[in-house]
This record gives C-alpha cells, structure tokens and sequence, in this order.
C-alpha cells in the first residue's frame, strides 16, 4: 500500500468515524436500528456542496449539512414515536423519501466542488503535504465530537438517554420522558451522520446522491470492530473504540483492494462489507456454541 | 395523601378479550399509612398499583395525590410523587449501568434532566453513604454494573433508589416473589425500615397473606377489580390468616377458593 493510499484510507476512515459514532448511538445506546443514514450522509454532502457553491461559509455549510442530517433524524422518531411505526420501517421510509429530497437540494445527481473554499482550504500550503493535512482535520474534529458526546452522555440528560435505551420502563417510572430522548438519540445520530457526509463532499471534492448507499453497514462494521478490538465498558473508549473501528475497517478494505494476489477490485467493496458484517455477527455466536459444548463435555475441545 | 374515586379500568375493550379489570375501586388512604393488599391472580392487583403509578390511565373515576389531581398524568409525571418496586428484580433498574447510574437516574426523579454531570463528586459520596447504610458492602462496588448483582441486592438497591427523589409514595407490587425466602424477609425487614425512615405512604400488594397481616397497618382485598375487604386497626390486630381466609371465601359468597397462592402463609 502507497503512502498516499495509507492516508486515504486513514482519512475516508476518520470521516466515517462520525457515522460509526451515530450508528452507536442509535443501535447500541437507544436499540433503535436506524438506517436513516444511508440517506443522511448524502444528505449532510448534498447540502454542504450547495451552500459551498453558493458560496456559504465552510463551516456553516457544514453546521447546516449537520442540521438538515437531524431533520432526517427527527422524521424517523416521529414515524417510529408518534406513529407507532416499527422502526427499521420507519427508518426505510425516510431514507427512501430522502433520495428524492437529495436530488432536489443538489438539482442534479452530482455536484462537483472544484474552486471553492473548505474548511481544509486554510489548512493547505502550511508546509504539511495534502494528503496529510485532510486526515488532521477531520482527525481534530472527531476529537471534538468525540469530547463532546462522551460528556453529553455522562451528563443527566445523556444518561437518561441510555436507560432509555436499556430498560425504558424502568426509565420511565424513573421520570424519563422516554419518547423526548428517542427523538433527542436519533437526531443527534443523524446529526453527526449529516456532518460526516459534510466532510465527505469537501475532502473529496464532490456530492452524489449514491454515496448513502451501505452507509448503515460501513458504520455498523467500523462498531463491530470497533467493540472486537476495544472490548470497554467506559462509554468514552467506546466512542473511542467506534473510530478506532472505522480506521481500521477503511485500512483492512484498502488492503484486500490493493493486494492483487486476491483479484479483488474496487467495485468489490460492497460485498467485502456485507461479508465482514456478516462474519463479525455470526463468530460471537459461534463462540458462545463452542463454549458451550466444551462446558458440557470438557474433554473434546482439546 | 391519595385518593381514588371510582376508577375503572378495562382493557382490549371491544375485543373478544375484553377485561374489566378495575370495575369502581374507591379508597382514600391518609399520609404515612402502610397498605398491604392481597387477593388472587387477575382481582386487580397490579393493575391497581400500575392505575396509581401512570401505566395504567383509568377510564373513569379520578385520582389525587397530595392534592393534585392526576388522573390524566402519564407515568414520567407522576414519577416525582411515586416511587416504585417492581416484582422483577430486572425490571427496577438498568443491568447495563452501574449501581451509581443507577442511582443518579432515580436521584433525578421529577425534576429536570439538565447537561449538568449524572455523577459529582458530592453526589459520589452521598450515595456511597446511603448504600453503606444498607450493610451489604456494596458502597465498594459503585463502579460496578448493576447486573452483576443478585436479585436481593438489586432489590435492595432499588428501595434505596426510590427514596432518593423524596417522593412521599412508594409502590411495591410483589417485590419480594422473586427471592428466596430469607433473601425475601431481609428485603421486607428494609421495607420496614426505609417505610418508617422516611414516613413514606406505601401500598404492597403480596401474595402472602401471613406478609399481608405481619407488615403495614391496614389491609386491602381485592376481587374482581373491587375492594371487599379492608381492616386496619384493632379489627386487623385480631386477624388471623385462617380468619382473613374465611373472610375472604365469604365475600366471594362461599365459593371455594381455588388458588392455591392465596393459602400460602
């Protein structure tokens, strides 16, 4: 693998990072399979690269894509909440709605962004080669995010959050409004989904409505790694275990890509997923088998 | 202080499973009282309890507490009037949070979640005093996850947890039926305690009728989503179980008693 291609791997992990974070939220912390995502990520790159065009300030476009992802977020809690809509549905619904809302805010199904201003666009000539300043920057702020949430879900509201999401009767009787933190988790994870996408179309110059596809499945693989890896009960390694995850899921599919001695090619990257989450999901269920038949015959397994 | 004027509460109405659960329960239970209620499954126990607690909203009738009326509250709201126990030591608290977290969600009962840190240091230490208090050496554990318990010590804690909000109510429906039998009195010994601590007006449904007459100071019966039977006082002193179960065959017009949970002492 080439230096340059190591960085990209490393950078396009750190952007999905945020993803994984969201996917955390929703599936870990609330228990709400949420695969909203795959269209908040287009829709987080779309509105960004529009502003951007429109000449908006980077990190405004980059609040605003942020925004519109919790937007999303929000039409799928009140499916789920106020409708009683089961939520894998729910979640469909608005990720299909959204394929049609991305191409109305973009006006086409790409969007190039070639002369305009980033939030790296500072960063640049500064001494530090391209290719290293992306991952830095989006390095910085998923440290920031990571902070952030780690200290919003020790505060009371976020730890309401979380026992909404393990025992919402318990939760409730506690006075948690649990549909309130449904709608807050799910916002939030959308949010972040929407910023990821933001830092999508501006590291790699473009926004394009299918970019969403399998963003549920990258996230949910960067998660599980992310927990094989970092087996941590403290929340805050857990965050950190979902970039940790991502990095290193970006960096595996670089190199099955770019070992020619398998024959993969980059448009084997989807399958490559779907099999990783796959297997990721089936071994912890194997293991608990096989310990469970050498607990009751102790002598075979050896 | 609560009281209930003629709630009615029936569920899967307009279904072949139709059931009028609570069918008119009036009641006025003054401040500080310790309530046991009994009766056999499907009287209208638990639906009563949860009517109380907010899970349960009656069709008809109202109910108040301290003064309020909140017939129409949902259970988050009056969660900052009601504490409760539930019969699952699983159900009461969160297995995936620690017992400080735990802890620190019931401390905010019935105020506002705010982005305020769950778990101060002052707050550390306040807990770790009240959990000492029990005598279970869990003041050394706080870090760890509640799910490492057993169900005695969850239960325990979550006596402790209800009086952490300074609610005045506390519901326990079959707190104990999950325990072992000395596992079962040490949690009702800390009933009593934590009952007379903190004067709090307590309703235990059981299905001991022994626990029924050895703890609080009035009784209930419930049959058929009514109340048939309430003694307190001197009338309640002299009771007996064989006594309490001939009564009760009596209200249900000599029928025999058929539910063999109802005959253990």
């Amino acid at each position: 693998m080439s230096e340059i291609a190591l960085f990209g791997a490393i950078e396009i992990g750190l952007v999905y990072a945020l993803v994984a974070i969201g996917v955390y939220l929703s599936f870990r912390i609330l228990d709400f399979p949420d695969l909203t995502v795959d269209g908040s990520f287009p829709l987080g790159a779309a509105v960004c690269a529009v502003l951007l065009i429109a000449g908006v300030n980077p990190w405004l476009a980059s609040l605003a894509a942020a925004l519109a992802g919790a937007a999303a977020g929000l039409v799928t809690a009140t499916l789920n909440v106020r409708f009683k809509i089961l939520h894998l549905l729910a979640s469909i619904l608005t990720m299909i709605a959204l394929f049609s809302v991305n191409l109305r805010v973009m006006g086409r199904p790409n969007v190039a962004l070639l002369m305009q201003d980033t939030v790296l666009t500072p960063f640049y000539g500064l001494g530090v080669p391209d290719h290293i300043v992306r991952p830095l920057v989006v390095g910085a702020i998923v440290a920031a995010v990571v902070l952030l949430l780690a200290r919003f879900l020790s505060s009371e509201f976020g730890l309401a959050m979380r026992a909404t999401g393990v025992n919402a009767r318990m939760a409730r009787a506690q006075g948690v409004d649990t549909d309130a933190h449904v709608y807050a988790g799910i916002a939030l994870s959308n949010a972040l989904t929407g910023l990821a996408g933001a830092l999508f179309a501006q590291t790699n110059g473009f926004a394009d409505v299918t970019t969403g596809i399998g963003t549920i499945v990258v996230g949910l693989a960067a998660v599980i790694v992310g927990e094989t890896v970092l087996p941590a009960r403290a929340l805050a390694l857990a965050l950190v275990g979902c970039v940790v995850g991502s990095i290193l899921y970006r960096l595996a599919v670089q190199l099955a890509l770019s070992a020619d001695s398998i024959g993969l090619q980059a448009s084997d990257l989807n399958l490559v997923t779907a099999v990783l989450v796959a297997v990721a999901l089936i071994l912890p269920r194997l293991k608990a088998k096989a310990s469970r038949s050498t607990a009751r015959n102790p002598g075979a397994a050896r | 202080m609560i009281a209930v004027e003629d709630i009615h509460v029936t569920f899967g109405r307009g279904t072949p499973l139709e059931k009028h659960a609570l069918r008119g329960v009036d009641l006025s239970i003054p401040e500080g009282q310790f309530v046991t209620v009994i009766g056999s499954n499907g009287a209208g126990k638990s639906t009563f309890l949860g009517s109380l607690a907010g899970d349960v909203l009656a069709e008809q009738g109202r109910i108040s507490i301290d003064g309020a009326d909140v017939t129409r509250w949902d259970t988050p709201r009056r969660a900052g009037l009601v504490a409760r126990v539930f019969q699952d030591p699983m159900a009461g608290s969160c297995a995936a949070l620690t017992i400080e977290e735990n802890m620190a969600l019931a401390a905010a009962r019935g105020r506002r979640r705010g982005l305020g840190l769950a778990l101060g240091s002052d707050r550390r230490k306040g807990f770790r005093d009240r959990i000492a208090a029990l005598g279970l050496g869990l003041e050394n554990r706080l870090h760890d996850r509640m799910g490492l318990l057993s169900g005695g010590q969850r239960q325990a804690v979550s006596l402790l947890m209800a009086t952490l909000a300074g609610s005045k109510i506390l519901l326990l429906d079959e707190h104990t039926a999950a325990l072992d039998p000395a596992t079962a009195d040490f949690v009702l010994d800390l009933t009593r305690r934590i009952v007379r601590d903190n004067r709090l007006t307590t309703l235990m449904v059981t299905h001991s009728m022994r626990q029924a007459l050895d703890y609080g100071d009035r009784t209930l019966m419930l049959h058929e989503g009514r109340v048939v039977l309430d003694v307190a006082g001197e009338e309640r002193a002299g009771l007996d179980v064989p006594h309490l179960l001939a009564l009760f065959a009596k209200q249900r017009g000599g029928a025999e008693i058929s539910d063999d949970s109802l005959l253990i002492g």
